[in-house]
């Protein structure tokens, strides 16, 4: 897909059309000049929080949310095998729901809150250490999508059994064939954090 | 993707009066994973020049039981459907094809008034940058009357058109043979009249008219309703044939049928020869058996796709046998 402009959008004042070199800038000029808060978004501009950052960002409207995530906000851990929604290696968790990155408009996910990869890596979640013992890849492309589509499941079902565990991975592909790890590192990682829920 | 023009629209007055300034050359949006795809891919002559974003409309995602109905908002996701238990009590049919449409993820984001107002998959009209401009794009030729048609129509191609290209949803059969109603913006009628062939279009649905609902009658107590589908892989794929049952006994005989199959013709087929055959008789191996004969008795392959008949044939076997009272849930 072809990306849209890249110049630096003008950031222009809804109530006087002043203009601004950055969203701060103008944030400012709003809340002194004008008194009000919060700001109205001004057309393409979006909201997203995440991995519980807040981003403010312009977008236009044919941008993926995979290309605000990964070529955007530089979160390389949103994957893109297929562009076209049947592979699941481009899942991010938004507002509790696995969903694919490349079939969503941004323009459409303003106030939404996401998790990446990297946010459950950094959360220290038991998934990432399981996924290392049971040798759950072989180049790794697929991981992230399988681990972000894992970790929606043990947050609605702490106690998945092998077949629920196959039913919610059954959209995320992986060219290397490693399925049958991926239930072992799925259970062995809920364990972990029943047993840690439980201290 | 060639950029558009976008709204969010906030109340469905909105999305009419944007769809009636632009006419057909704007599409409304719901989870995306259809129109998504197409738009990618360059599928169509003329690239839409506004997309009307409905998810932003409160209020349309929503199951709720009402007066001897089940009421589903047009932007349920295919998930809760599944997953809720009302659905999955009473309206079996339903909680299974939505359970089976294709991948978790995808169901996570499909809404049920997508999945009905989706578009073909005939891989000729998919082909990206328009390269088969077919029939179905009024263009002048069906690509896949003497191409590779192993996935298309076994009951004929639709008259005026000549379109082989079979409708691939798993929610439609459900919804027909529960006899549900859709409600637009404009009208409520039977989901089973919405479906329509016409160049570029799938509905009889205006271009400035929007699904908002779905009203599925709760059905009787001594009657059960069923879903199969078969297709290569388990998830992800669309099904090479399905077929949704709605059956009501008294004293081990059949009083009324309702069967469906879908992914067989140009739209859901209403297997009428099963249906009749079933009327007044027990449900077992053998009626079901010869059930699925009469429907597929007219069947008329292509030249590839002469194994969807042996499918249909034992699909709706499957779904009437899974309307007995004592049935094991179906296993395909
Ligand atoms: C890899 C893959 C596999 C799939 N497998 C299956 C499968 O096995 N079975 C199956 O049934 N489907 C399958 N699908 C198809 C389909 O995308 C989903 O099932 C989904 O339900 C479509 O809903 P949506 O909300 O995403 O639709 P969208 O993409 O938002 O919309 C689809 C079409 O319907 C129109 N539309 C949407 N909502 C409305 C409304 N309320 N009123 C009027 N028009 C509307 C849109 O303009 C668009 O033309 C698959 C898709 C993909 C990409
Ligand atoms: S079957 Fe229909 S969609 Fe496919 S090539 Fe023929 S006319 Fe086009
Ligand atoms: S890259 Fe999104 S599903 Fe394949
Ligand atoms: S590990 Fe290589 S694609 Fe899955």
């Amino acid at each position: 897909m072809k990306e849209g402009s890249k110049a630096t959008p003008l950031n222009l004042c809804p109530y006087c059309t002043a203009a601004f070199d950055t969203f701060e800038e103008l944030k400012t000029h709003v809340v002194s000049v004008h008194k009000t808060e919060p700001l109205p978004k001004p057309a393409g501009w979006i909201a997203l929080t995440v991995n519980g950052q807040v981003h403010e960002l312009k977008v236009e409207p044919e941008w993926t949310l995979y290309q605000v995530i990964h070529d955007r906000l530089g979160l390389m851990g949103v994957k893109m095998f297929c562009d076209r929604g049947a592979c699941g290696s481009c899942t991010v968790i938004m507002d509790g729901r696995p969903i694919l990155a490349c079939m969503s408009l941004a323009i459409e996910c303003d106030g939404k809150h996401i998790q990446t990869a990297e946010g459950i890596a950094e959360a220290k979640h038991p998934l990432v250490e399981s996924y290392i013992k049971h040798h759950t890849m072989q180049c790794g492309y697929c991981t992230p999508g399988f681990i972000t589509t894992a970790k929606a499941l043990l947050d609605r079902n702490p106690d998945p059994t092998v077949e629920e565990v196959m039913e919610a991975l059954g959209g995320n592909l992986c060219r290397c064939g490693t399925y049958p790890q991926h239930p072992k590192a799925v259970l062995e990682a809920a364990q972990t954090l029943r047993e840690e829920g439980s201290k | 993707m060639r950029t558009f023009a976008h709204f969010n629209a906030r109340t469905v007055d909105e999305v009419v009066s944007i769809l009636r300034r632009y006419g057909e050359r704007a599409h409304v949006i719901a989870g995306g994973t259809d129109l998504l795809g197409k738009m990618k891919d360059e599928l169509l002559p003329k690239y839409p020049e506004a997309l009307v974003n409905i998810k932003s409309i409160p209020g349309l995602e929503y199951i709720r039981e009402d007066h001897g109905t089940l009421q589903i908002g047009a932007l349920t996701r295919l998930e809760d459907i599944a997953a809720d238990p009302l659905v999955r009590g009473k309206y079996n049919a339903l909680a299974e094809a939505t359970r089976r449409a294709a991948s978790p993820h995808l169901r996570e984001m499909g809404t049920l008034g997508g999945n009905i107002c989706q578009d073909i998959r005939c891989w000729y009209y998919r082909h990206p940058d328009n390269r088969f401009p077919c029939l179905r794009k009024g263009g002048g030729r069906c690509y896949a009357m003497n191409g590779e048609n192993r996935y298309h129509s076994i009951f004929g191609a639709n008259v005026e058109q000549g379109c082989y290209a079979v409708h691939p949803s798993d929610t439609a059969p459900a919804l027909i043979a529960l006899n549900a109603k859709v409600k637009t913006s404009r009208r409520t009628l039977a989901v089973e009249d919405l479906f329509e062939v016409r160049v570029g279009k799938t509905t009889v649905l205006d271009s400035d008219e929007i699904v908002t609902a779905f009203e599925v009658p709760t059905p009787a107590k001594a009657t059960k309703s069923s879903f199969v589908k078969f297709a290569l892989r388990k998830t992800i794929d669309f099904p090479i044939v399905n077929c949704a049952a709605m059956i009501a006994s008294e004293g081990g005989r059949v009083t009324a049928a309702r069967v469906c199959l879908n992914a067989v013709y140009v739209k859901p087929y209403r297997a009428t020869k099963a249906e009749e055959f079933m009327a007044g008789q027990p449900i077992n191996e053998a009626n079901a058996e010869a059930a699925g004969d009469a429907v597929v008795s007219d069947a008329k392959p292509l030249q590839h796709n002469g194994y969807m008949v042996q499918i249909a044939k034992v699909m709706v076997k499957r779904a009437i046998l899974a309307c007995r009272s004592e049935a094991p849930p179906a296993q395909t």
